[in-house]
């Protein structure tokens, strides 16, 4: 290696540790100092074009983070609260009646028309573990670890179509162009294996989110931050199988080469993006090994699988729990599943309550636990945060479309249930309630932006000063508003 | 429009010059008041800290009899509970309560603030009282006014609310350098005055001279041929292009180059990329279906009028307004497609009214960002915080764009059918063909004649049991589709066979028997979205015509006998008598089909009534007449009618209905319909209210259309609409449009605008590097008609341009982001000359322009959607796989991938600036996507077809192919090392071999699989070169 080289790669080094040294705030004042810019105005943007080495490298947190680790568990099309986790028998005993005036004036619905029943649930409830947990008997799994869980009864939103609905909630805005929660994370903290993506999404239920790749999308963050989504079948990562006939030999041989042709270029034009360059195709090497290995779960033993009711080789929400477990352990910073199916309007069999609810829990009751208690048993589940929700509620009203004889609940955004366990959050905590009817969370209400607050808090980031300068702003994952809040009484 | 007519209107902008402020840009700069640090959360607004503490609290009790005085009493109130979101540059709410005049005018609100003598009436003490939901200040933000300073409030007001002229404060004034019109700066005296080519070179040079630093030398040849190659047209000379320019020896050898690519075809598709990003131009709906839209030839029309090089005063014009030009053209409606390129949402239970102010919103927005680089969609929810945009201004901007038609409809209503070849020879000769198989309906020969005679034979026998009998309905739907478009034209399995016996979709849909239904009355299907299929028998005594009254909500087909008869996708409600369809019955048994397809929350309906059934009474008496009898026109009425429905001239009849539809089909495969913007009629348009936190339930104060009070008026005699708002943002003094525009164009050459965030001109974005330089580059712009290829012209010919990019430890230390441009630019091409470059080094690329978006090879499972498992990516098929980037079908959520890892945008909002990263992902793109692996094989055999006999020819001859230059001595060495290295390996694992080169077509003569082999690993490391992903 010449001289030139020698000196650029420690150029770039040092600039990568200035930005690292002291997390964002650091990487922020480097880009301050550099620019000898307005000093009141952090430009992290402005570093963008200069990625560095490695911008996956950890970055301390602002505050001692609680947890190492997210595991996001969204349920897209959103479960009824009140057929799980929000036990109300005074809509039992309402069942069939109208719906009080009260409730209707001014409100909009997706598809409920005219003056809607009341829908008392038709599952059992009971209370579990030394906490009391109030759950519905199509969980008998998750009941077993209810002191494990912190359940919020009282989360409310703003949106009750799909695709605004899980834009607000991964994203803080209803409108495309925002990044995800997990961009964020990954962008403040980066990650802890540096031959994985640092954010990985797993979908199952056959379909991606309503909203699309926007709900793990990096908007106006470096692209480098946005979820990689790793698949079960064909290439896990898009392009990272070797062509055919090119093996790891030949690879190695013609990166080799173009490693030095590279150099000579450097040498020649003196650019430091030519180093990132070559150090970025020595990443992307390894990753054509990491990734296959980490996403192959057949060398699980058998006791594992029975626990999630995995099976290699198939697309299932169960072998991604079980692949969630394993990229925690490798040290990936964010992991974000999706599962398709919980849209229970009670148009047909497919989606009611009596059949297509019971269905999709037993599709996810086993393998939610099975998280559970892998990481706990694996001394990993005080490092990780699991959350687990939809993106609103659904209506303590019989949706009825069409005269439906099918049971089923329509979009509502005023209560729902989220549930979190692991690092940071108070296990066994029943948090929040909603109306005798459970139509409007009532007490410790918690907004979209306060959850995201709360996971940020967690992660170590301080969720009101964490940000990004972009379009003359400093954008924020909560929003502009002084409305979100962190509840102490929740927090572990 | 005619272009004098045009010009008399942009003439009217430029009459009104602003005089020119006189501020220089420090000044401005520094006159701004500290930002908030990233740190400075909103929800810890900046303590008052010890400038409150220090304060003397306000005098708390005068004297009752004392009069209130603003200054001494009401004042320090103001300060320390109003003015930190109410004064200065903060105005939120449209607000500044340290000015009278912005107090006395009223907040976006549109209540009173303050009404002298009666507080009762004035807001403020409402609010400072905290009785009602609103309180101010708001709960948790500064603190509540006390009691004693409400009481000193109340009293001012009630005593007459004096407020001297001295304290009236000033009004709010735009002194941000970008919101002062450019004037043409006088050029610098520089040193080195050899070296600028131009006299926007000065400036450059001046400032370099300042920071001691001299310019870097002129790139070699090579060097600027890829450049400029790559800048104007987006893919990279061929070995021969470039030599003719290395070996051309005249002085003016680099301008003819420029001109020359200048007029190629190319040169609109590669700027088009650009306009597009801007344009948020997609093939999809966006939202959660994101269905198909068909929108492309807006994007053939951008194409085109760079390729023209329509001025970029009417290139705006006729985009934001084209449709009001008067006569426009269709391709001025065409052009109006941009503002159409917003979202439209399909999902269930979606309320349009919601979505249809959101598209208003990003159009406000877009327009914002896109002309004037300013961020107006913070003044969606209040005013603008650091900009002097009100949200009442942006309600007036809003109001603007709020009248057109379109109203977040599934099928995307207004659209235009916008033909592109209905004078086609190929119409021409269906034309043709159809005349000539009408006029054998006409003929007269003795059979057809036979036939008519016993045809009134057999009518007379019938008598009165001539009219056809009707059976009774069968019904069965709804068929799912995704919207009206796929219902009404997907063949569900009864339009192929109808079997009343059959069931579908798994058991859920059987035909089912409807007798009760009754003709001439609406019949109710259901509210779901489908298609219906309605089938009945029509038993005819004798050959006839029957006339039917049809209706339909919403989309209708009819068929006899198997003969489609009505086609018409609508939205409507049925009623009676929308449609008229004449069937043809043979006698027997007849089999009608009707469908109606159907999408939205309203009802699917239909009406059916029979009103001629049989022969028209003239006729049904002529034939009571011997024919010798009837009068000439009797005999020809019933001579035309027989044919109509003779069975001799069956066949006749199903050629002419195939030839229609052979048209049909054609037209509509060659006229797409695209989505336009179209003005409500006067007494149609919509008032437009402020919308409280931006919310459209919650409507604030009206307003009237209109632009933001800060920045110049509308040119006088402009309307305030649309084309008013056009002809506003083109005028000379509005003085952000030609900064915008050159700062874009620099952009897109040296990597980083004059002024960095090319997304924010306002008092928050950066400010410019050379200030002069964007002045002047503005001012001549204008000055030279605002053509847009006058302006790349002048900038790729300009000495700071052609500058090499080598650059020292030094230069990177002192200037890492080339600010100063001591050098020339290198950085990282846009995801779509990737592509383009490896294709075109490759020789793949297909130089065909223009058509429907095309799907090149993905890879398997990349399209999943919610509710929309009827798209499929169907990869093309031909040339179409090699087509440039910006042909790609564009899927909003699920863009092409290996384009998205190389950072272009999903384009589900405008992105005035891609960001350029460099990431593992897009390393495995270039590696590993079947379409590079393919480039590099068609890169290997041309390399062995054409490149010489020697491995080290065949190097240099891939090499220049990839980068141009020829290539080093070291290079050509390391190269054939790794081809040698390669062969070798490849001789003992011939089966591998052949899988790597396996579809690349068939070997060159005299080539074994591991030659190709080797070869195809060493295009694919010669396309993976940091400097073949670069501009340098």
């Amino acid at each position: 290696m010449n001289h030139r080289l020698a000196q650029l790669q420690h150029a770039t080094r040092r600039h990568f540790l200035q930005q690292s040294i002291g997390g964002v705030g650091a990487m922020a004042l480097a880009a301050l100092l550099e620019q000898g810019g307005n000093p009141r105005m952090a430009r992290a943007d402005q570093l963008a074009p200069h990625a560095a080495a490695n911008p996956q490298t950890p970055r301390p947190p602002h505050y001692p983070a609680r947890a190492k680790h997210v595991i996001y568990l969204h349920m897209a099309g959103s479960p009824p609260q009140q057929d799980l986790f929000d036990y109300k028998p005074k809509l039992a005993e309402l069942n069939n009646k109208d719906c009080p005036e009260k409730y209707l004036k001014g409100e909009r619905f997706a598809f409920i028309k005219g003056k809607p029943q009341l829908l008392g649930s038709p599952h059992k409830f009971a209370q579990h573990g030394q906490s009391g947990q109030w759950m519905s008997s199509m969980l008998p799994h998750l009941s077993t670890v209810a002191d494990d869980l912190c359940v919020i009864r009282s989360m409310h939103t703003d949106q009750f179509n799909h695709a605004p609905g899980q834009l607000l909630l991964h994203t803080g805005a209803a409108q495309f162009g925002k990044p995800s929660i997990g961009s964020w994370v990954t962008y403040g903290l980066g990650s802890e294996n540096q031959d994985l993506p640092g954010f990985v999404v797993l979908v199952s239920g056959d379909k991606t989110p309503d909203a699309g790749k926007s709900v793990w999308g990096s908007g106006y963050l470096p692209s480098v931050f946005q979820g990689v989504q790793c698949r079960t079948t064909g290439d896990p990562v898009l392009y990272v199988t070797d062509p055919p006939g090119m093996d790891r030999h030949v690879r190695r041989q013609s990166l080799d080469a173009l490693r030095d042709l590279n150099e000579m270029q450097l040498s020649d034009f003196g650019d430091p993006e030519t180093v990132t360059r070559i150090a970025q195709y020595e990443l992307a090497y390894r990753m054509q090994v990491s990734v296959p290995q980490v996403m192959d779960i057949s060398k699980e033993d058998a006791r594992t699988h029975a626990m999630y009711g995995s099976e290699p080789g198939k697309t299932s929400f169960a072998n991604n729990c079980l692949l969630a477990r394993r990229l925690v352990e490798q040290g990936v910073r964010y992991v974000q599943l999706f599962d398709w199916g919980w849209d229970v309007h009670g148009e047909s069999a497919a989606t009611d309550l009596l059949h297509a609810l019971p269905n999709k829990c037993k599709q996810t009751d086993q393998p939610i636990t099975a998280l559970i208690k892998d990481l706990k048993q694996r001394g990993l589940l005080e490092d990780t945060l699991i959350c687990w929700s939809g993106e609103f509620g659904r209506t303590p009203m019989n949706e009825k479309r069409n005269n439906s004889k099918f049971l089923g609940r329509d979009h509502h955004p005023h209560a729902f249930t989220v549930w979190m366990a692991g690092g940071g959050v108070k296990a066994g905590l029943s948090y929040g309630a909603t109306d005798e009817l459970g139509y409007h969370a009532t007490e410790d209400r918690m907004h979209v932006h306060d959850l995201q607050a709360t996971i940020l808090h967690i992660m170590g980031l301080d969720p009101f000063k964490f940000g990004y300068a972009y379009q003359g702003l400093n954008q924020r994952l909560i929003g502009p508003t002084s409305e979100p809040k962190l509840h102490p009484k929740m927090l572990g | 429009m005619p272009r004098t007519a045009l010009l008399a209107l942009i003439a009217v902008c430029g009459g009104l010059g602003l005089a020119s402020g006189g501020l220089g840009f420090a000044t401005a700069w520094a006159a701004e008041p500290a930002s908030p640090t990233a740190a400075a959360s909103a929800a810890n607004p900046p303590a008052q800290g010890s400038a409150v503490a220090s304060t003397a609290p306000p005098n708390t009790s005068p004297a009752a009899a004392q009069k209130i005085d603003f200054v001494r009493d009401v004042q320090p109130l103001l300060k320390q509970h109003c003015y930190e979101c109410h004064a200065g540059k903060k105005h939120e709410g449209g607000l500044q309560w340290d000015q009278r005049a912005s107090v006395l005018k009223g907040g976006d609100s549109g209540k009173p603030v303050l009404v002298a003598g009666d507080p009762e009436k004035s807001l403020v003490v409402r609010l400072v009282r905290r009785v009602g939901d609103d309180a101010m200040p708001p709960d948790g933000e500064g603190t509540p006014v006390p009691a004693a300073g409400v009481a000193i409030l109340t009293r001012w007001i009630a005593e007459g609310a004096q407020w001297p002229d001295a304290a009236a404060g000033e009004p709010l004034k735009p002194k941000h350098w970008a919101f002062i019109p450019p004037v043409r700066p006088a050029l610098p005296i520089v040193k080195q005055a050899d070296w600028p080519r131009d006299p926007m070179d000065k400036f450059v040079l001046a400032r370099l001279e300042k920071e001691g630093l001299r310019p870097s030398p002129e790139a070699d040849r090579y060097t600027l041929a890829r450049r400029v190659y790559l800048d104007l047209i987006g893919i990279p000379p061929t070995p021969a292009e470039v030599d003719a320019f290395v070996h051309d020896s005249r002085p003016d050898a680099y301008e003819r180059l420029v001109d020359q690519l200048l007029a190629s075809p190319h040169y609109g598709e590669r700027w088009a990329r650009m306009w597009l990003d801007l344009a948020r131009y997609a093939d999809t709906q966006g939202y959660e279906k994101d269905n198909r839209r068909t929108i492309w030839r807006y994007r053939d029309w951008v194409i085109d009028a760079f390729n023209r090089d329509l001025p970029y005063d009417r290139f705006t014009i006729e985009q934001i307004a084209g449709d009001l030009l008067p006569s426009a053209t269709m391709e001025q409606m065409i052009a109006t497609a941009f503002h159409r390129n917003t979202m439209t949402n399909t999902e269930g239970g979606t309320d349009d009214e919601e979505f249809r102010t959101a598209a208003v919103v990003d159009r406000t927005n877009t327009t914002g960002q896109v002309w004037m680089g300013l961020t107006v969609g913070c003044a969606q929810c209040h005013s603008h915080k650091y900009d002097p945009i009100t949200q009442r201004d942006y309600y007036r901007l809003f109001a603007m764009l709020n009248q057109t038609e379109d109203s977040d409809k599934d099928d995307e209503r207004p659209t235009l059918p916008t033909p592109l070849g209905d004078s086609s020879p190929e119409v021409a000769k269906l034309n043709a063909d159809i005349v000539a198989e009408q006029l054998k309906l006409t003929q007269d020969t003795p059979q057809i004649r036979a036939g008519q005679t016993a045809w009134e034979k057999h009518l007379l026998e019938l008598s009165d049991k001539a009219a056809p009998e009707f059976g009774p309905w069968h019904v069965i739907g709804p068929f799912p589709a995704a919207n009206l478009t796929a219902a009404h034209t997907t063949a569900f399995p009864p339009e192929q066979k109808i079997d009343l016996k059959a069931n579908y979709e798994k058991g859920k849909l059987k035909w089912i028997s409807r007798p009760e239904w009754k003709d001439a009355q609406s019949q109710l299907l259901s509210k779901a979205s489908g298609a219906w299929y309605l089938t009945r028998t029509i038993e005819a005594p004798s050959a006839m015509l029957i006339q039917l009254s049809l209706g339909s909500g919403h989309g209708i087909k009819l068929a006899v006998n198997n003969q489609l008869l009505l086609d018409h996708q609508i939205v409507r409600p049925a009623a009676p008598n929308q449609e008229y369809v004449t069937a043809r019955l043979q006698p027997g048994t007849n089999v009608l089909l009707m469908k109606i397809s159907h999408s939205g929350n309203d009802e699917a309906e239909f009406f059916f009534r029979a009103d001629q059934t049989g022969l028209p009474p003239e006729l049904s008496a002529a034939i009571r007449i011997a024919p010798e009898r009837r009068t000439t026109r009797q005999n020809r009425e019933l001579a035309r009618y027989y044919r109509q429905v003779a069975p001799e001239l069956e066949p006749v009849q199903l050629r002419i209905a195939q030839l229609m539809q052979e048209k049909a089909t054609f037209l509509a495969a060659h006229a797409p319909t695209t989505p336009i913007m179209r003005e409500l009629p006067p007494d149609k348009q919509r008032k437009t209210n402020v919308l409280i936190r931006g919310n459209f339930l919650s409507k604030g104060a009206e307003v009237q259309p209109g632009v933001p009070e800060a920045f110049p008026p509308l040119p006088s005699g402009a309307p305030a609409n649309r084309l008013g708002l056009a002809m506003w943002l083109v005028a000379r003094d509005n003085p952000l449009t030609a900064r915008v525009l050159v700062n874009r164009f620099w952009e897109q050459l040296f990597g980083t605008g004059l002024v960095m965030t090319a997304e924010n001109f306002g008092t928050q974005g950066t400010l410019p590097s050379h200030p002069e330089l964007l002045d002047y580059m503005a001012v001549e712009t204008m000055d030279q008609g605002w053509s847009m290829k006058k302006l790349l012209r002048r900038l790729v010919l300009s000495a700071t341009y052609r500058q090499s990019s080598r650059v020292t430890p030094e230069l990177l230390s002192r200037d890492r982001d080339n600010r100063l441009l001591a050098r020339g630019p290198r950085f990282r091409l846009e995801a779509e000359m990737v592509r383009d470059q490896a294709l075109a080094a490759s020789g793949l690329l297909s130089g065909k322009m223009f058509g429907a978006s095309v799907m090149p090879p993905q890879p398997e499972g990349v399209w999943q959607v919610v509710y929309n498992n009827n798209e499929r990516w169907q990869t093309s098929a031909g040339e179409d796989r090699y087509r440039r980037g910006l042909y790609t079908f564009w899927r909003r959520t699920s863009p092409y991938p290996s384009m998205m890892a190389f950072d272009a945008v999903s384009r589900e909002v405008c992105t005035v600036r891609r960001i350029r990263t460099n990431t593992p992902l897009a390393a495995l793109v270039t590696l590993n996507d079947p379409v590079y692996i393919e480039s590099a094989q068609a890169l290997a055999r041309m390399a062995i077809r054409d490149g010489g006999s020697t491995p080290a020819d065949r190097v240099t001859f891939a090499f220049r192919r990839c980068l141009v230059r020829p290539p080093r001595p070291e290079e050509v060495k390391r190269l054939v090392d790794l081809y040698q290295t390669q062969l070798q390996q490849y001789r003992t694992d011939i089966e591998a071999a052949k899988k790597l080169i396996a579809n690349g077509g068939a070997l060159p003569p005299g080539t074994d699989a591991a030659e190709m082999a080797a070869w195809t690993v060493v295009g694919n490391v010669i396309m993976n070169l940091d400097e073949m992903l670069s501009k340098t």
